[in-house]
Formats: C-alpha cells, structure tokens, sequence
C-alpha cells in the first residue's frame, strides 16, 4: 500500500472507530485522533524526506492505483509530485496541530472529533488524490464538518449566521466545479472517458481541447475554485467563519481546505487549459490584487484579532493568485510556497488566538495589551506568527511572496508593485498595529496563564518550526515544485494565444557566467573611475 | 574553497542569540557572557582576517539559496576591503557596547531577552555587510529592521517605546518598498542579483538599464532612505531613542543607520554607472536636505538623546551626500569616524543618564562636570570631534566631505558648512547646560563607578582621536596598494593643502558655533531662544510638523480606503444574509400550509372553494 493511503486513511479510520467507543471515555478518544494524526503525520514526514528529488523523469512517486469502476472510467489513484508533496505534509502537520490544541473542547468530546478527523483525512485525501472523482468527492467529505462544527461549537452571536455563509458559499464553489469537472470528462472521447488526471492531462497536451468548450469550462472552474479559496470579491465568508469555527475546526479549514482551490487552479485548470489560463491572465491578477489590497485594508479596520486573521489570511492567498497570473514557472512555484506558507500560519494564528480566547473570554483588541509580559511563550510565538505574516525573511512566506514577485515583474510592474505594497506596508500596518495593542502597553492581567509544558507547547513549535525551516532552506520546497510545474509552465508560456495581460517579452541577456576577468578587476579600479 | 572563519563571524552572534533564547532566559550572567563572548570572537577573527587577507579580494564563497528557471539567487559572503572596512567597525564598537551593556543593563527584568536581540542584530548587521548579492542583503535589511524594532520597544509596557518601534518598522518599511521593487527591477534588466553578475552585465553593456536607469537607481536609494532615516523618512530615528540607551549607540547612531550609506557604497563598487548623474544630484541633495533639517530641530530639542539623534540624522546626511557626489571613500571614511564619535556621545549620555536617575532634560542636569568628571572629559572629547575641531578624526572626515562638495556644488557646500555651524552650535549648548552652570536638580544620583562602562567611554574616545590616522594608513597601506601610487584613494587627507576651502571654512564655523553658544547659553538657567524668537523656536520644537503631517496623510491614503473597504464587505454580507433570511422567512411562511392539520386543509379547501366560487359567479 502506498504511504499517501496511509496518510488520509489513518485520520478517517480512526474517525469510523471512534464512532464506536462510548462517548464518556474521553481519554480514549482523545488519544486516538492523537495517534492516528501523529502517525499520519510522521508517515508524511518521511514521504517528503524519501521523494527522489533528482529522478530522471518528473513525475508522481508513491503512486497506486486501482480500477474501481472502468466502465465509467473512475480508479482509485494517488501519487505525490513536487505540488502536492509539500501541501500534504504541511496538511499532516496542521491536522495533528489542530488535534492536539483541541484538549479544552470538552462538550461532545466525540462528534467534535469525529468530524474534525473527517475533515483533516477527507482534504489530505482530495491533495493526494490523481482522479478526478476521489479529488472531489474527498473534498466534499471535508466540507460538510465545518457547517456542523461551526454551529455547536462555534463561537460569537453571529455563529449560526456564519455557519449558513460559509455553506451557502462553499456549496455554490463545489457546484461550480463539479459542473467544470464533468464538462471536462464529456469533453473526451466517449469510448476513453476517464477520470484519470494523468490520462487526463497527457490527453489534452495531444489534443488541446476546443476553444468553444474551453471558452466556458475555464470560468467555470475559476470561480468555482476561486469561491472556495475566497478570492475577491467572493472572500466575505471567510473571516467571518473562521472568526466563529472553533480553534481546531479554523485550523483545518483555513490551513487546508482553502489551499484545495489554488492546487485545483494548478493541477487541474491550468495544466488542460493553458491557452484559457493565459487569456484570463489579467482578470486572476486583478482579482489576486483585490484579495491583497482590499482585504487587507478591510484587516487593517478590525478591531477583534480572530476577524483580523481571517481577513489577513484572506488577503494572503490573493499572493497566490498573482503568482499564478503570472503564467510563469518562477510564479507558480512562488504560489505554491505560498501556499504551504499561509498553511502553516493561518493555523498557527487561529491556533493562537484560539488560546487567547479561551484565556481572556474575549477577542476585542481594544480591551487588550500588555499581555507579553503574562504570556511571554504564546507571545512571542504570536509575534513571530504576525512578522511572518508582514513577509519578514526567515518565515517560509517571505520566499513564496518574492517569487510571486519575481514571476509577475515580467508580466506587469504595477501589479507586482502593487503586490509589494499589499505584502511590505498593508501586511505591516495591521499586524504591527495588532501586535502593539495586544503585547505591548502597561495592562496588567492577573489570573491568565501562559501555556506549559512540552507537549502542549508542541503544536506551536511545529507550525511555527515549518514555517522556518521552509523559511531558511526553501529549496525543500522549491526544487520538487519546480520540477513538477515546468510542464505546466511550458505549457501556459507557448500557448499561441496572447492574453491582454501578456506583454512582448522583453530581451534579457543570457546570465552572467563565470566572468573572471572582471572578479579579478579589484575595487580599487572602480575607484579609480570614481576619482575621475 | 569554502573559508571558513567569515562564515563563523557571520553566525556565532546568531548561535548566541538563538542559545539565549531557548535555554538561557532565566541565567542573565550566561546570557551576556555567551552574547559578549560571540561578538567579541567576531571581532577577533575580522582582525584575523584583516592580517590574514590585508591585500586581495576574496572569491564570493557562496551556496544555492534558490533556484528556481531564471531566478538564481545565492547565499553568499562577500569579503574585499569595503566589508572588511565595516566588519571591524561592526564588531569592534559593537564589542564596546556589549561590554558597556552588562553594567547599563545589570537589574532589567528583560537582561537576557536583551543580549538575546543584540545578538540576533549583530547577526544580520553582518549579513548586510557580508552579503554578495541584492538579494541576500534585502533578507538581512529586513532583519535588522526586526532587530531594531524588538530593541526599540525593548520596554514595550511604556506606550512611547511601543509606539515608537511600530513608527520604526513601518517608516522603513517605506523605503524597503523602494528597495525590493529596485532589486526585482534589476533582476528583470540583468537577470542576475549577484554583485559580480551585476558588475559583469554593466562592463559588457552600460545602457543596459536604458531609460530605467535613473528610476532604478533611486529605487535603490529608497531603501537607504528609509534605513539611513534620510528626509523624508527620517521621522523615526528621534523616537527611536525611547529604546535603552546602549541600542541608541550601536544601532541608532554607529551601525544599522550607516547601513544605508554601506549599501550605497557597495552598489558604487559595482560600477561607477550604476548611478546616473541625474540620481547621484537627487542623492547629493536628499543628503545636504536631511543634513540642514536635522541641524536646526537639534537646536531646540532639550532631551539630551534626541539632541544626539538629530546630530546623528544631519551626519547621516553628510554621508548620504558624499555617496551623491561620486565620492564614496569620503562617506565610508565619515561613517568610520561618526561610528566611534557618535557612540561615545551616546554610551556618555548613557552614563550621565544613568547618574542623574534616568532624566533626560539638558535643563534639568548642570554643572555635571564636577559630579562626573571622567564622563565629562570623555564626551568632551567626542563632541569636538563630532564639530570637527582640528586634528581629531572629525575634522578629517567632514573636511573631505566639504573639499568634495566644494568641487561639485557652491549650493551644497554653503549647506555643509552652515550645518558644520549649527553642530557646533548645538552640540555646546548641551555640553554648556548640561555639564556648566549650577547644579539644578539635587537628585543623589550614584555616578557610575563601574569600570565596564569607564572603559569603553576611553577606548572609543582615544578612537575618536586618533581614528583618521588608524584609517588613514588603513586606507593607504591596506587598501589598495598596488595602486596606491596611481590612485590616491584618500588623497583628500592632507586638508590644508588639498581642499583649503573646506578645512578653513571648517574651523570658522566651528570657532563661530563655539563663540555663539557661549554668549547664548553658558550660565543660562532657561532656554532665550523661545523668548527672543517665538515663531521659529516652535516651528522647530515642532519638527517642523512633519509627524502631523504624516499622521494626516496616513488617514487620507489607508484609513479612508480601509473605512470604505470595510464598510462595502459589510454590504456584501448584509445582502448574503438577506438572501439567507428571505429563504428561510419564505420555508417558515410556506410550512404554515402543510402542518398535516386536517382541520386547517379542509379551511384551506373551504376559502379556496368559496374563492373560486365566487370568481365565477361574478363574471
């Protein structure tokens, strides 16, 4: 069996067991999803470390297939490549992150558990899927939990409300995909329709698919996946939602289950649709401008920390879309390093204010500050968090947003500049803002008390250590990435299609080479010209 | 070949830090010896290196940080005389400072968190310093930028620091703004970020920036602008001071604020056309801006470190327009000197603050001279080195600026020696109200005895002497001296003979400043100028109104568009929900006809029947 089965497999298994543990042996509950996610997790962990980096062909590892229904062409297949090797990683971590900071829920210990495995095994599953009808069905089984989750253990009084958003949202997202996806199939022959993404994608690289049908298929997806991602202007029921899941349940949802629409976007849109991809340039670019500039001025008004992180997050994934827009490897890749990126730290936000909510009984930052001092472990993880959300190198989003950037120079500068200042000044405004009025100041707060001891401290430090180490070695990340997307890229550069948004290239002379010559030439010589 | 002992310069403060941080927080003895011990090895071994490489550029050893198509960016170390030049300046007052730390810092709560943060600064300063590519020296840009930031609001439970940390970051933020969009803009034109790719792609074609160059150049600058605190950004270095006074010395006064003028520097050693002619006069005079402004608000400020931060702002402007003129010797040489001038300045305001129970007003001290004579003697010293009185090293450094200025532009010139006055002018006043008069306040301040503070107050004061003759043979003995009988790099050190019109036009503005501080301020008790001049004496107490002004044009650009942002994604919601309500209103009115009640169905049929009934009965 393959490790990926194993991956998703682990969290529902254990999901369907406790199903049928009494609900009062709490402690058996809770450390059944901690074992199953841990495993899952480290068994994600050494399928990153055993991913031949340097095979001589590109293409997916850790594949296994089975044929389920032929007639109708459905299989079960998974297989991990460069773009969704880190994605299932970082998901492993989240999910084990989010199990472990759920020990304070203790109403309905067992369904909260219950569904938030089934939404942690159901997206794992729809990354590590390569058939259309498992890609989908897996994330349909994800989606379904948060509605539940929002709405019994939610937080606010605008829960319920929250809880009918995020559904009417997401289930108007998924309809449009489907619709998208099984257009896609009907565009086959009938006698070899398939599901198969691989077969899939080899087939429209032979047989570009027709302008007619790709014409509407591609705007279909594009929202479709761009509302489940919430790119703007469809991005209202995220912070909201997020504001009022519970920690875990935020966690997942925004760690993981947005990234869906992005991978969607790059494993499946673009990869049989380059031409369209390119013509609609412009338009994913405006609209990845409006997640970052719009919602990020929206963050900068809020004034309760979680709608504050829902909005920031919301305005991060906008990053990802830019780099897409770009239609270039190095923005692609960037998008996908922004995507682990923002996994690892919109969990480890909502992980933390989670935190704070259930010591402080409350979220408004104008009742808050200097808690630092009370604090000190989950305040500097915050405040790292925050300077990670601001883009400060060092944090693996800093490496994803300069890619993005690189990648979109050549195609527009105001759109890059654009996407500078939404991640170097907006970014900065709130979460410096954000950090000044809940860590610093002189207020005083007897009776809250820092987190201790090493296990409830370890999800914090994994989250936190992904976004560093991905942060200071990001060839981790980017080398496999690369590798994966270069046919994607290949594809998106030749189509014969100039979008409005594509720009004549402009000449770039070939990199500097070894230039000896001109090494040896000491500084002395230029300040010879300088003396001039 | 991988050398090893940069990278160990480069990394031991960053062990530090991350040791302190996760096991030492609790033992602050360990904590500074393990900080001042990684610091000072790093001093150690940049002198290593200066007798170990005295005469050659060393090859870029480096790594592959990222590579992704056409994106190659490196990491780098980059050693040839100019980084070397900085490491030592770097690591040598930066070792003085620790060392003064221990006893400024002894009793803080925070003692290990703050050796923590001055070790993770000291880390990325010498990122910058030994970066060879934009690239990885943007990363460290942007680290030191965190650095200052957590240093700045070390005190974070007083409001002023806490604020002052977050003006900090986001002013800078500013310029790195300017600074990333410039490196993307010459990857684009170059295809390289690697200095020596940059170098190569210039030799081979000097249009290659086209009509882009001067844009780029400027670009570029910006992140100087924002680092080196020049006019326009130059409003958050005077709040920086709410910061300990030791951070004052190294960050805001002798290492990261020079930063800018490194860079600069660094980007003239890549070529000599990096910069167009247009760019270096918006430099030059950016500079001689920010050198006059700073000038005249340091003449009403009363806060003894706000005084040294405006010095430190119009000495900035010095360098800045140095580099603007062509002429990026003369600003390393100043930024060398300013480094040991202007942190003795700071570390002697520390010590005078710490003797007078943490007040900083200059009118609330007097007659400091007698209490705290070695502090005195010290800061003396510095202070005519900083006005430039001959021969101490300011002297020196501000004569080749004015001899460059001279050469270049009448108008810039005039500036430079109107600033030299008003330094002298206001350095004075606060040496004549804070350490002359009567005793005003009779607080029993502890003067210092402590002999970690004593020795870093006298080793850097014999380095503000001496410090242009140490350069000066560094410089023409070390540098380059293959070509030291062709190019005489710092030819401009025999002042008298080779800019006589800066050296003299020098001394008379110090002799003027000196003489006109006395009659103004020696035995005053309150400050005439509000008095005489009410108008101007505001205006400058004001800043100039610049922070106002920024506050308003702040709530025009991002408050405004957030209100309105905000208030359209409330719209939105509210139609959502209206939608999400109107259904749900429609099942609960419509559930009312099917309850499965007989009753109701047979009403229901009755009024439907009689309706119908009566329809066709009146027609």
């Amino acid at each position: 069996m393959s490790p990926l089965t194993l991956i998703f497999l682990l969290p529902l298994a254990a999901a369907l067991l406790m199903a049928v543990i009494p609900r009062n042996f709490v402690v058996a509950i809770r450390g059944l999803a901690l074992m199953a996610t841990l495993t899952s997790m480290l068994i994600a962990l050494s399928v990153f470390c055993r991913f031949n980096g340097h095979a001589s062909t590109p293409g997916f590892q850790f594949e296994e297939q089975h044929d389920w229904a032929p007639v109708a062409g459905f299989s079960y297949h998974v297989g991990a490549d460069g773009l969704n090797l880190g994605l299932i990683l970082m998901g492993a971590v989240v999910l084990f992150s989010a199990v472990c900071v759920s020990w304070r829920i203790n109403t309905r210990v067992k369904e909260y558990y219950v569904l938030l495995l089934l939404m942690g095994g159901g997206i794992l599953g729809a990354f590590a899927s390569l058939d259309l009808f498992f890609f989908y069905i897996m994330h349909e089984l994800a989606l379904v939990p948060a509605f539940i989750m929002i709405g019994v253990w939610g937080h606010g009084k605008d829960k319920n409300y929250a809880a009918y958003q995020i559904t009417i949202y997401l289930s108007v997202g998924a309809l449009l995909v489907l619709a998208g996806l099984l257009a896609i199939y009907l565009q086959m022959p009938a006698p070899s329709r398939t599901f198969d993404i691989v077969k899939l994608t080899s087939y429209f690289k032979e047989n570009p698919m027709q302008f007619g049908a790709e014409q509407w298929i591609f705007p279909l997806l594009l929202i479709g996946f761009g509302i489940l991602v919430s790119l703007f202007p469809f991005h209202t029921w995220a912070p909201l939602g997020y504001g009022s899941a519970p920690t875990g349940a935020a966690m997942v949802h925004a760690g993981l289950l947005k990234k869906f629409g992005l991978y969607g976007l790059l494993r499946i849109a673009l990869p049989l649709m380059p031409e369209e991809g390119r013509r609609w340039g412009f338009i994913i670019a405006a609209l990845g401008l409006g997640n970052v500039v719009w919602c990020g001025a929206v963050a900068m008004r809020q004034r309760n920390l979680n709608l504050l992180i829902g909005n920031s997050s919301v305005a991060h994934v906008g990053f990802a879309f830019v780099g897409i827009a770009s239609m270039s490897l190095i923005g692609f890749t960037g998008a996908v390093v922004v995507m682990v990126a923002h996994g690892f730290l919109a969990a480890l936000t909502f992980a933390l204010s989670g935190y704070l909510r259930d010591e402080l009984k409350t979220l408004d930052m104008d009742d808050m500050g200097g808690l630092l001092r009370q604090l000190p472990f989950i305040g500097t993880v915050m405040i790292m968090a925050m300077m990670a959300g601001c883009g400060l190198p060092g944090f693996a989003g800093f490496f994803g947003e300069s890619m993005v950037f690189f990648g979109s120079w050549n195609h527009s500068e105001v759109v890059t500049m654009l996407a500078i200042w939404g991640a170097l000044i907006i970014a900065g405004v709130y979460m410096l803002r954000a950090i000044r009025s809940i860590w610093h100041g002189d207020k005083q707060w007897p009776g809250v008390c820092d987190v201790s001891g090493f296990w409830r401290k370890l999800p914090y430090g994994l989250l936190l250590g992904g976004l560093i180490v991905f942060g200071c070695f990001p060839r981790l990340l980017t080398d496999n990435i690369a590798a994966s997307l270069a046919s994607v890229a290949r594809l998106t550069a030749e189509s014969p299609v100039g979008g409005t948004f594509a720009r004549k290239e402009r000449p770039r002379p070939a990199a500097a080479d070894s230039l000896p010559g001109h090494a040896i030439a000491s500084d002395a010589s230029v300040l010879k010209g300088l003396n001039r | 070949m991988h050398e090893p002992i940069p990278w160990l310069i480069l990394f031991l403060p960053l062990l530090a830090a991350v040791v302190i941080t996760l096991f030492l927080q609790r033992d602050a003895r360990l904590s500074a010896a393990v900080s001042v011990g990684a610091v000072l090895a790093s001093f150690v071994l940049s002198v290593g290196l200066l007798v170990a490489f005295p005469y050659r550029t060393t090859p870029d050893d480096s790594f592959n940080w990222l590579q992704v198509g056409s994106l190659h960016i490196e990491f780098g170390l980059h050693l040839d005389n100019l980084s070397l030049l900085m490491l030592l300046i770097v690591t040598g007052v930066g070792s003085l400072i620790h060392v003064y730390s221990i006893a400024y810092m002894r009793g803080d709560p925070g003692f290990s968190r703050f050796f923590a943060c001055l070790s993770l600064f000291m880390f990325s300063m010498l990122g910058i310093v030994l970066s060879n590519n934009f690239f990885q020296m943007f990363v460290f840009w942007e680290l030191v930028g965190l650095s200052s930031y957590l240093l700045i609001g070390f005190w974070y439970e007083r409001p002023a620091a806490a604020d002052a940390a977050k003006k900090a970051f986001l002013t800078n933020r500013l310029g790195d703004f300017g600074f990333l969009t410039g490196i993307v803009l010459i990857w684009a034109m170059t295809g390289t970020l690697s200095f020596d790719g940059i170098k190569g792609q210039l030799m081979r074609d000097p249009e290659i920036f086209d009509t882009l160059a001067t844009v780029m150049g400027l670009l570029i600058f910006c992140g100087a602008v924002g680092k080196s605190a020049q006019f326009p950004l130059h409003v958050w270095l005077p709040d920086a001071m709410e910061g300990p006074t030791p951070v004052s010395a190294l960050i805001h006064a002798a290492t990261m604020v020079a930063a800018g003028v490194y860079m600069l520097c660094r980007a003239f050693l890549i070529s000599d056309v990096f910069f167009t002619v247009n760019a270096l006069r918006v430099i030059s005079w950016i500079g001689g801006i920010t050198a006059l402004l700073a000038a005249l608000i340091a003449l009403q400020q009363d806060d003894i470190k706000r005084i040294l931060a405006y010095s430190t702002l119009s000495q900035l402007g010095y360098m800045v327009m140095a580099v603007g003129f062509g002429e990026p010797p003369a600003a390393m040489f100043h930024l060398t000197t300013h480094a040991f001038f202007k942190a003795l300045l700071f570390l002697g305001a520390g010590a005078v603050i710490y003797a007078m129970h943490h007040e900083q007003d200059i009118w609330k001290m007097g007659a400091l001279r007698k209490r705290i004579p070695l502090v005195y003697r010290t800061f003396m010293v510095g202070t005519l080195a900083l006005c430039g009185l001959w021969p101490l090293s300011g002297f020196y450094s501000k004569d080749t600026i004015l001899g460059a200025a001279w050469a270049h532009s009448p108008t810039l010139f005039a500036i430079g020696v109107l600033t030299a006055f008003l330094t002298t002018f206001y350095m004075f006043r606060l040496i004549f109200v804070a350490f002359f008069g009567k005793e005003r306040s009779h607080v029993e301040g502890h003067p210092s005895k402590s002999r970690l503070i004593a020795y870093p107050l006298v080793i850097l004061s014999v380095a503000s002497v001496v410090g242009s003759v140490g350069i000066r043979q560094f410089a023409t003995t070390q540098f380059a001296p293959a070509t030291a009988s062709q190019v005489p790099i710092f030819a401009l050190f025999e002042p008298f003979k080779e800019a006589p019109m800066g050296a003299w036009l020098g001394l008379a503005a110090f002799a003027l400043g000196l003489g006109s501080a006395y009659v103004c301020y020696f035995g005053q008790d309150t400050d005439p100028l509000p008095a005489r001049l009410p108008a101007i004496s505001r205006v400058l107490r004001h800043k100039f109104y610049f922070d106002e002004f920024y506050a308003e044009v702040i709530a025009l650009f991002h408050d405004a568009p957030a209100r309105f942002t905000n208030f359209c994604d409330k719209g939105i919601m509210l139609i959502v929900r209206l939608i999400h309500g109107t259904t749900e209103w429609t099942g609960r009115v419509l559930r009312l006809i099917q309850t499965g009640n007989l009753q109701t169905y047979t009403l229901l049929m009755a009024a439907g029947a009689a309706l119908a009934l009566y329809l066709m009965l009146t027609h």
